[in-house]
């Protein structure tokens, strides 16, 4: 995994709630057997002989887990709902748009007319996307003023600029509206259609060609000034080309529908055509719609025909047809030796580039994409969950809820065991985590730390078995215990600082302790390693035997308690048929034949429902196992995740300190539960038992 | 005498433009702006709604594929964003490997990665399959809403749910997909309506055409669609599409020798797996995919075909003036990182290797016709085909506006080399779907008998169109202004204004029109305020979901005809109920 074992991952409780269908609504109150087979959850579905959905073993490796596991610090925490926040179940609000470049801040009118891109001199690289510099070519000192030459952009990191596309600019400041004159004057169609896009809206609206004829659609006689010179340019970038068809579309549809229905009025209407001439008025009751004019009646007569849209016909509306040799000419490109692989564009370069974009020499600088500050609340509640600062330059926050404050951080580390007396942990080399050898037990720590000023008590389980091929066991040994309170910044601070301050002072004895407690109750670091780096003390905790039923080292505000895995053996393709599998491979290829049929029958058996329903689960389930032994170990199957359900209750009282709270009075319970999952490590392929 | 009626009414459609063109003079005197442009402004003097502020009420569009996504705000021609929904964005939040050169099992060199098989290897990368039975529709919700809400706060930069939304869709679409799609949409955020736009339709506006054969070379499919009049009339599909091709080039790279290590894999290439990675791949495809121009024909048939096409502009100019260059490309060859080890080395291939999968693939080549199922045929037949299915004129209407959209598109050559393949095919059957060596003999006695019109009549139409071909366009409208006094007249009202400006109409040719794409087509629309037919509002959704449409179209009375186009006549109608139209 990307992160670094061991490590752990939240699973939001809302992704047990499904997206309500409406429609399901309206059906007859349906068995949840069969609502689950109407979505087949997952290609691996843990056994779904119990069928409340709650009661399942939740599967860190299903495809959906993916999307609904978060790091604890990704987390937010309601306080009205009482709930876990994810990013899915939070409604977010723009506070302010800037650019991570510069860090200005644009305001919101502005947003869009700059295309949601910095409007300044901030671009990014074509090629490789890092920023691009402002740069002279020629930086010459002529008496008491630098003479500066043109000014290109180029990338420190590819060694690309402008230059390459044979652009230079005269000014090193407003860059775009340089850039987009540039590019609009340019013949290359595919060039200018970039920045024209997100520039046209820059220019004033009495500029842009659709603005004028839209409303007053010029005489047929007179060719339209603002069309020609597209004319006679060639073809029309794809952004003149939409503004065109707008215009042409505009044009169309206000002929239509004021102009009399029937032709003769060409005649005479041409005068009339006022809001007030009465063909007009007819013509609101013949025609019951505007578009439905556009469809033209066909069973009319002739003679009240309603006019008809016409197609667009010549390039100045925005028609094109290609060329006859555009793309002899493209592949005669692709082909020459001067292109080759790093001539063509890649994919991810032609993203955000004009759609005929292919070879790099066409791509164009991108201004950088704002980005935004964004409030947060809770989807069902409606409270502000996080309030950033509105200054982009600041990273405080008015309001911030994180769910770490409220639920127990997750720390786990591996139990090495003694390997000589004196060695500390900190030097030993431990255990490779990448390697965890299978059928091995290994012991771990599971640390819980509370961040609550309240004592929570805590109810873990897990599977016997991990869910997937790889079949693991676990055994918490002790899932079931208490973490005390945290205690006020202020009281750990003082308390820290008088311990410091003099050992030789009155509180020595249980002073080494409290140090290392807050030393740990605060940050992130494992608070277990940090008492066992302490020196003294506690080297008699080597000593120690992890025991079913006892916690095996708590603090003031954190417990720690032992966790025993047997990683499974992988389903390796080469030699190694694991016991596990050599059980089940004469069941499954038994199966293999009546396994098609059996699935077809719980197909009709859940329609119908004829057969009884555990045939066909039990079918399906061979087939999977079947499915399963032929696959092949897929990426990340390797890896050691442990599901572990974990459920705090609390006793909350009414604290005025926090802001946010409703003031509860008396001592309420709280309860929270959630999923989790723990990354102990990858399962050695090479051991095989 | 049947299909001669047809042909008229054909000409009527087909000048209903030209009577309608010589009506865009009356606007000429001053008058009061329509109702719906003024609504688009936000006052007189900003007149363009591009200039005006990002209002509430503009509507973001989506258009939606099995693989891409892209989003923007309307009025603007061109996407803000294009999304994929790979497996690289449906990480765990906090899962930076994509980002790890090293240590990344992906790229590490040093592991020989397995052979795959080719439907797991790209079923990944797509959002979701026709084919539900195996889908996990609760995953596609997720994946929905990630690439939505990713696509708000990255790309869009607006507060999700307060505009209307535009979604451009395929014209089928399963329906618990549809109800999975709009339930997620409409529970996560409070979106006032969603509207549905069909993708062809869109891409026919986007091009400025009301009539239009829609060849979309998408990803598990190529749906050929004839739109008229803005209506869907016939579809056809094949599976011939990217994902066969990206499969078939994926195949041919792992049969690379040193793609595997020395190891040659043995098996038949239309089975094996594929080792190599989709994104490399993909890469590679994007990069140096090409379509073959046609294939010169033979000496024995050259006099024949020369006879019989069409099209002398594609079929002469082509094979005389490329035939030097193709062969001179064809012998080059082209450096691609090696399929083993993209990261260091690179291996030379010849550039034809690149056209292989293309040829194999997509027009079948090496495939005998009995082999082919009917969900496969190769993209020329399935487009003539789909023009053998519309009506006389409707056909002659659309085979002069072919539309390319899709990735396939893309491929440089392809369009042409369909366009010539059909041409070629018309050139052989004419347009008759009856085939076989007794219609043959019994045509040839026919023929011979010389009895009658109906012998010649095909032939009449030949020749008619290839007199079509070379003339000029105005001559054409001139022999159509002969046949129709009315037309005629009309024109001569208006012969003057017209005359100059506008080039007729064409008909009857094969010919590409270059699309905008469906996207900038439902930007268009939207931005014209044109409603669509499907607009699913809020309240209605969320009481009933899709069962809440109204599937009795009787109602819906003079909306009928409409239907299938994805857009809705105006202001009229009752919007109590609602229709999911041609998704229904």
């Amino acid at each position: 995994m990307s992160r670094p074992f061991p490590y752990a991952y939240i699973s939001c409780p809302c992704a047990n709630t499904p997206v309500p269908d409406p429609s399901k609504k309206r059906r007859s109150r349906e068995s949840p057997q069969k609502a689950s087979s109407h979505h087949p959850d997952q290609p691996k579905p843990p056994p779904r002989f119990d069928d409340s959905e709650d009661e399942q073993t939740f599967d860190p490796r299903a495809p959906r887990s993916n999307l609904s596991l978060y790091p604890p610090e990704h987390l937010l925490y309601c306080e009205d709902c009482h709930q876990i926040k994810c990013p899915r179940c939070i409604t977010e609000e723009i506070v302010c748009w800037y650019c991570p470049n510069c860090l200005f801040e644009t305001p919101s009118s502005m947003v869009k007319s700059e295309g949601n891109r910095c409007a300044r001199n901030c671009f990014n690289c074509p090629a490789c996307t890092a920023p691009l510099a402002v740069n002279t070519l020629e930086n010459v000192v002529r008496g008491g003023t630098s003479q500066q030459g043109p000014w290109v952009l180029s990338c420190g990191y590819c060694m690309w600029s402008t230059l390459d596309i044979g652009i230079k600019f005269d000014k090193p400041t407003n860059i775009r509206t340089q850039l987009a004159k540039l590019t609009a004057t340019d013949t290359n169609p595919s060039r200018s259609r970039q920045m024209s896009r997100t520039f046209a809206d820059l220019k004033s609206p009495l500029s842009t060609f659709s603005s004028i004829d839209e409303q007053f659609p010029p005489a047929p006689g007179e060719a339209r000034p603002d069309d020609s010179p597209d004319q006679s340019n060639g073809p029309l970038s794809p952004d003149a080309r939409f503004h065109a068809l707008k215009s042409f579309y505009k044009t169309q549809i206000s002929a239509t529908s004021s102009s009399p229905s029937d032709p003769l009025g060409v005649d005479f209407g041409a005068g009339f055509s006022s809001p007030g001439a009465l063909n007009r008025i007819m013509s609101l009751y013949t025609s019951s719609s505007r578009l439905s004019s556009l469809y033209g009646g066909a069973s009319k007569k002739p003679k009240t025909k309603p006019p008809v849209m016409r197609e667009a016909l010549t390039a100045s509306e925005g028609f094109k047809t290609p060329a006859a040799d555009a793309e002899a000419v493209l592949i005669q490109r692709m082909a020459a030796d001067e292109c080759g692989w790093d001539g063509l564009a890649s994919l991810e370069q032609r993203v955000f580039q004009s759609p005929d974009a292919r070879f790099v020499e066409e791509l164009l600088p991108l201004a950088t994409l704002l980005r935004t500050k964004r409030a947060k609340r809770c989807k069902s509640c409606k409270h502000i969950l996080v309030k950033p600062e509105q200054k982009p330059q600041s990273t405080r926050f008015r309001i911030r809820l994180i769910a770490l404050s409220y639920i127990p951080l997750p720390t786990l580390r591996p139990l090495v065991p003694p390997p000589a007396a004196g060695v500390t942990s900190g030097s030993a080399p431990g255990m490779n985590l990448d390697a965890l050898p299978p059928l091995r037990p290994t012991q771990l720590l599971l640390t819980l730390k509370n961040h609550m000023f309240d004592p929570v008590r805590i109810t873990l389980a897990t599977p016997s078995v991990t869910p997937g091929r790889v079949a693991s066991k676990v055994t918490i040994l002790c899932p079931q215990f208490d973490i005390g309170a945290n205690s006020d910044v202020w009281d750990e601070a003082l308390q820290g600082n008088t311990t410091a301050a003099g050992a030789a002072a009155a509180g020595g004895g249980t002073g080494s302790n409290a140090t290392a407690d807050q030393r740990s109750s605060r940050s992130g670091a494992a608070p277990a390693t940090a008492t066992t780096a302490a020196p003294g003390g506690h080297l008699g905790m080597f000593e120690k035997v992890a025991e079913a039923g006892k916690v095996w080292d708590k603090g003031r505000n954190w417990t720690t308690v032992v966790l025993e895995v047997v990683p499974g053996t992988l389903p390796s393709g080469s030699s190694g048929v694991t016991l596990q599998s050599r059980d089940q491979a004469p069941r499954t290829t038994h199966s293999k034949t009546t396994g098609n049929d059996s699935d077809s029958d719980s197909d009709t058996s859940s329609f119908g429902g004829q057969a009884p329903d555990w045939t066909g689960q039990a079918a399906e389930m061979q087939q999977q196992q079947q499915q399963q032994q032929q696959q092949q170990l897929q990426p990340d199957e390797d890896v050691l995740e442990i599901p572990v359900f974990v459920r705090m209750e609390w006793d909350s009282e009414n604290q005025i300190d926090r802001p946010g709270v409703s003031a509860a009075g008396e001592m309420v319970k709280r309860e929270l539960a959630y999923w989790m999952v723990l990354g102990v490590g990858r399962i050695d392929p090479s051991v095989l038992s | 005498m049947a299909s001669t009626s047809f042909t008229n009414s054909g000409y009527d459609d087909n000048k209903r433009p030209f009577s309608m063109s010589s009506l865009r003079g009356t606007p000429s005197s001053p008058h009061t702006p329509q109702h719906h442009l003024r609504s688009n402004n936000s006052s007189f003097a900003s007149t363009t709604s591009s200039t005006s502020f990002r209002g509430e009420e503009d509507a973001i569009i989506f258009e939606l594929g099995a693989r891409w996504l892209r989003a923007g705000f309307e009025g603007e021609s061109a996407p803000m964003c294009m999304v994929s929904c790979g497996p690289e964005e449906c990480r765990r939040v906090g899962d930076y490997r994509g980002w790890l050169k090293t240590n990344n099992p992906d790229t590490d060199p040093a592991q020989s990665r397995p052979l795959v098989n080719p439907e797991d290897w790209a079923s990944a990368y797509e959002l979701w399959k026709m084919d539900l039975r195996e889908a996990d529709l609760g995953l596609v919700e997720d994946k929905i809403e990630r690439v939505f809400r990713e696509t708000y706060n990255k790309y869009l930069l607006t507060d999700a749910g307060t505009s209307r939304l535009v979604l451009v869709l395929p014209a089928i679409m399963p329906h618990p997909l549809l109800s999975a799609m709009l339930s997620t949409l409409f529970s996560r955020w409070r979106f006032p309506s969603i509207t549905l736009l069909t993708s062809a339709t869109m891409a026919a506006t986007a091009a400025g055409v009301r009539s239009a054969l829609v060849v979309d070379i998408g990803w598990a499919e190529t749906v050929v669609t004839g739109v008229y009049e803005y209506r869907e009339i016939a579809i056809k599909r094949s599976t011939r599409a990217m994902k066969a091709l990206l499969q078939e080039t994926g195949r041919m790279l792992t049969s690379i020798p040193t793609a595997r290590r020395g190891v040659v894999s043995q098996s038949a290439p239309g089975d094996s797996g594929i080792s190599v990675r989709f994104e490399f791949c993909e890469e590679v495809a994007s990069r140096f995919l090409w379509c073959r121009p046609r294939e010169s024909p033979s000496s024995a048939d050259l006099q024949q075909q020369q006879q019989q096409e069409p099209q002398p502009n594609d079929s002469e100019t082509e094979p005389t003036t490329q035939h030097s260059p193709l062969s001179s490309l064809l012998q080059r060859t082209v450096e691609i990182p090696s399929p083993s080890n993209p990261g260091s080395t690179y291996i030379n291939l010849p550039f034809s290797t690149f056209s292989e999968p293309v040829e194999s693939v997509l027009f079948a080549a090496g495939t005998a016709d009995c082999e082919l199922d009917d969900e496969e045929k190769p993209l020329p037949l399935l487009i003539y085909n789909a023009l053998l299915t519309l009506p006389p004129d409707a056909r002659g209407t659309c085979m002069s506006r072919i539309i390319f959209t899709g990735g396939g598109a893309n491929i440089p050559g392809i369009r042409q080399r369909i366009l010539a393949d059909v041409a070629a095919l018309v050139a052989e059957h004419g347009w008759s779907p009856v085939r076989g060596k007794v219609i043959e003999q019994q045509r040839r006695k026919l023929a011979n008998l010389r009895i009658s019109p109906s012998s010649r009549a095909p032939k009449q139409q030949q020749q008619q169109q290839q007199q079509q071909i070379p003339e000029d366009p105005p001559k054409t409208s001139d022999e159509e202004d002969l046949k129709d006094p009315i037309e005629q007249k009309i024109r001569r009202n208006n012969r003057d204004r017209d005359r100059d400006a506008l080039p007729p109409s064409v008909q009857g040719v094969l010919r590409e029109v270059e699309s905008l794409g469906p996207w900038a087509g439902a930007s268009l629309t939207t931005n014209l305020k044109i409603r669509g037919l499907v607009e699913i509002e809020r309240e209605k959704y969320l009481q009933h979901g899709l069962a809440g449409a109204t599937r009795d179209f009787e109602t819906h009375g003079h909306h009928v005809p409409d239907r299938r186009s994805g857009l809705r006549a105006g202001g009229g109608g009752d919007r109590s109920s609602w229709t999911l139209a041609g998704w229904g």
